[in-house]
């Protein structure tokens, strides 16, 4: 029978010691911020880590306690601590079991919007012929239900997906008769600008458990400048949208997200009252994605990442506040973060995970029936760039998709496991590939990360997130609930 | 007709001539300091500035160019520089010292963790 060993097992003496894995960044003259493994944190001093490293370390000296505890130090011939190791390490990658659990179906490229930083090249809406047609919506599911995953997620898009609902609504129902043919679990999203909303759309979405999310950029001025329709009236109708949807489905059915612009930076107490307003519970603090008419319109250029740090930190900050001062409300990306940094829960998040998300977290199907490995693939397509094009229905099945040799490609060379600095970088267990955007942006999957904005903004936001970890407790009790939500 | 795809403005691969130019030498001894640790700190340093390693006679000589002011506007002058490389090498330096000491239990730990998790696909999910 196993038995708990005494304590005297646990105080190996150093030259019994054996060091275990970690990455440091240098944060002062002679600061450190260290990470194990599995990404734990700790700071120690330029004489800590050099003691470490050569092992100079004695029970009762606080800097063995320390290394101990954090898995940077085991008994030479102890087993446990490299187990627990890779137990966690295994228990944070569990997301590759479930492969490919999001589908996004490109129902129409029709919009009556005209965002200047939209991803899509938008067509007008009477040219039905970017609409997806029922027999490449019919080969696509059957390509969605091969997948892996035990439940999978069918998310609409377009252009503005209710232009062509009556699709939708055949879909969502041959999802379900395969979902009960085959046992896989399966759920729906409307991502639309709910300008078109109605009565009709509301009841299938309730009878269907369907849910929505849309676009809300901030108070009315910023959010009709940033995204302009026939009327100039997309924040009435987003607010209105999002208020009926609510009371017919149920507060937590429908989301909303923003996307920071050149106008937002200056505005992001705005924003977050906005969302406070219409009492939603969240918001997502998100920066301006290299693709489509953002850069068409120049929008990606007009501010970096330290323009979009500062914003971010100020609307964290201000999210905090609100909390602080009783209302329940978070900010989504942080709260993703932290559970990754404070806990071992597998997060599959397509944007930050490495392996990359690419095709093994998500499959596009676009209206006409080409496949792309991300929503960004799609998006450089329209640029001209086919680079994330994986095939068709028509012509490929699930595995010809995933195991194709522009994906595997994509994904191996963009791992951050390997990546120089990546690899050794501190926060290397939290961050993730994104070869879409480094492709975009530099021509390389990969990406000189040097260089990377995607990495100085990661970097800058787990550097505030820690910082505030360790200087405020009441914030970094609200940061722990959003991690242990 | 092939379409160009639109280049992006990337910060700093020192090829703009337009600003007032640092150049900076660090030497250091070959017999002693890692080329690799050399290399990966020019790679870390790509942002601020380029750097062309020589090979002399029993030394590694590292010439670091940087405009005056970064893309942000910020000054920065040679000294500055010299000491932003020197503690880059150095903890690359300490980078090859850890790696060298751990990669095989790395390798064990990562074995241990995704060989479970290979095993278990054949588990129903």
């Amino acid at each position: 029978m196993a038995r708990f060993q005494g304590a005297d097992a646990f105080g190996a003496p150093s030259d019994e010691l054996s060091l275990l894995p970690f990455n440091f960044e240098r944060t002062g003259t002679e600061q450190f911020l260290v990470s194990n493994m599995v990404g734990d944190f700790l700071r120690l001093t330029e004489d800590e880590i050099d003691r470490l490293i050569d092992l100079r370390l004695n029970p009762g000296d606080g800097l063995y306690e320390k290394a101990y505890a954090s898995h940077l130090i085991t008994g030479r011939n102890q087993m446990a601590q490299r187990q627990v190791l890779a137990m966690r390490l295994r228990s944070r990658m569990s997301f590759l079991r479930q492969v490919t659990p999001l589908h996004i179906f490109v129902v129409t490229l029709r919009c009556e919007h005209s965002c200047p930083y939209c991803q899509v090249s938008r067509q007008s809406t009477d040219r039905s012929r970017f609409d997806m047609s029922e027999q490449i919506a019919e080969r696509a599911l059957n390509i969605a239900f091969d997948s892996q995953a035990a439940r999978i997620k069918i998310e609409f898009q377009g252009g503005e997906p209710l232009l062509n609902f009556e699709l939708i609504k055949t879909i969502v129902s041959a999802a379900k008769l395969k979902s009960g043919a085959t046992g896989k679990a399966v759920d729906f999203v409307i991502a639309s600008n709910l300008a078109l909303l109605d009565d009709t759309v509301l009841a299938f979405c309730k009878s269907h458990g369907v849910l929505l999310s849309t676009s809300l950029d901030g108070p009315a001025d910023l959010h009709n400048k940033n995204r302009p329709r026939p009327g100039n009236n997309s924040h009435e109708l987003a607010v209105s949208g999002i208020r009926r949807a609510k009371e017919a489905l149920g507060p937590d059915r429908v989301g909303a997200l923003m996307t920071t612009t050149e106008a937002s930076l200056d505005r992001v107490d705005e924003i977050i009252d906005e969302y406070l307003r219409l009492g939603l519970d969240g918001i997502f603090l998100r920066p301006l994605s290299p693709f489509g008419f953002a850069i068409k319109t120049k929008q990606f250029q007009r501010y970096d990442a330290q323009n979009w740090l500062a914003f971010y930190e100020r609307g964290l900050r201000r999210v905090l506040e609100i909390n602080r001062q009783g209302t329940p409300f978070r900010e989504f990306y942080a709260a993703l973060i932290l559970t990754r940094m404070l806990t071992d829960k597998p997060i599959g998040y397509v944007d930050l995970r490495s392996p990359a998300g690419v095709g093994i977290g998500a499959l596009v199907y676009n209206y006409d029936g080409s496949v792309f490995a991300s929503d960004e693939g799609r998006m450089l397509a329209e640029m001209g760039d086919n680079a994330f094009r994986l095939g068709h229905v028509n012509d490929n099945d699930y595995r010809s998709l995933v195991l194709s040799d522009r994906l595997i490609d994509s994904i191996s060379n963009s791992l951050t496991q390997c990546a120089p600095e990546c690899s050794t970088c501190v926060f290397e267990s939290h961050c993730g590939a994104d070869p879409v955007y480094h492709h975009a942006t530099q021509g390389d999957d990969l990406g000189i990360k040097p260089l990377s904005e995607f990495c100085a903004r990661q970097k800058g936001i787990m550097h505030l997130l820690l910082d505030i970890l360790a200087k405020s407790p009441d914030d970094a009790a609200i940061l722990r609930r959003w991690a242990a939500a | 007709m092939r379409l160009t795809l639109p280049m992006l403005r990337m910060h700093q691969a020192v090829t703009d001539q337009r600003g007032a130019l640092i150049e900076v030498t660090v030497d250091f001894d070959s017999s002693i300091q890692s080329l690799n640790a050399l290399e990966a700190a020019a790679y870390r340093i790509i942002g601020i500035a380029t750097c062309e390693i020589e090979k002399g006679v029993d030394r590694f000589i590292c010439h670091l160019t940087a405009r005056k002011t970064s893309s942000r506007g910020e000054p920065l002058d040679a000294d500055a520089l010299k000491v932003k490389f020197l503690y880059l090498v150095t903890d690359e330096n300490l980078r090859l010292r850890i790696a060298d000491k751990t990669e095989g239990v790395r390798n064990v730990i990562l074995a241990l963790a995704f060989g479970s998790l290979a095993a278990s696909q054949k588990d129903p999910p």
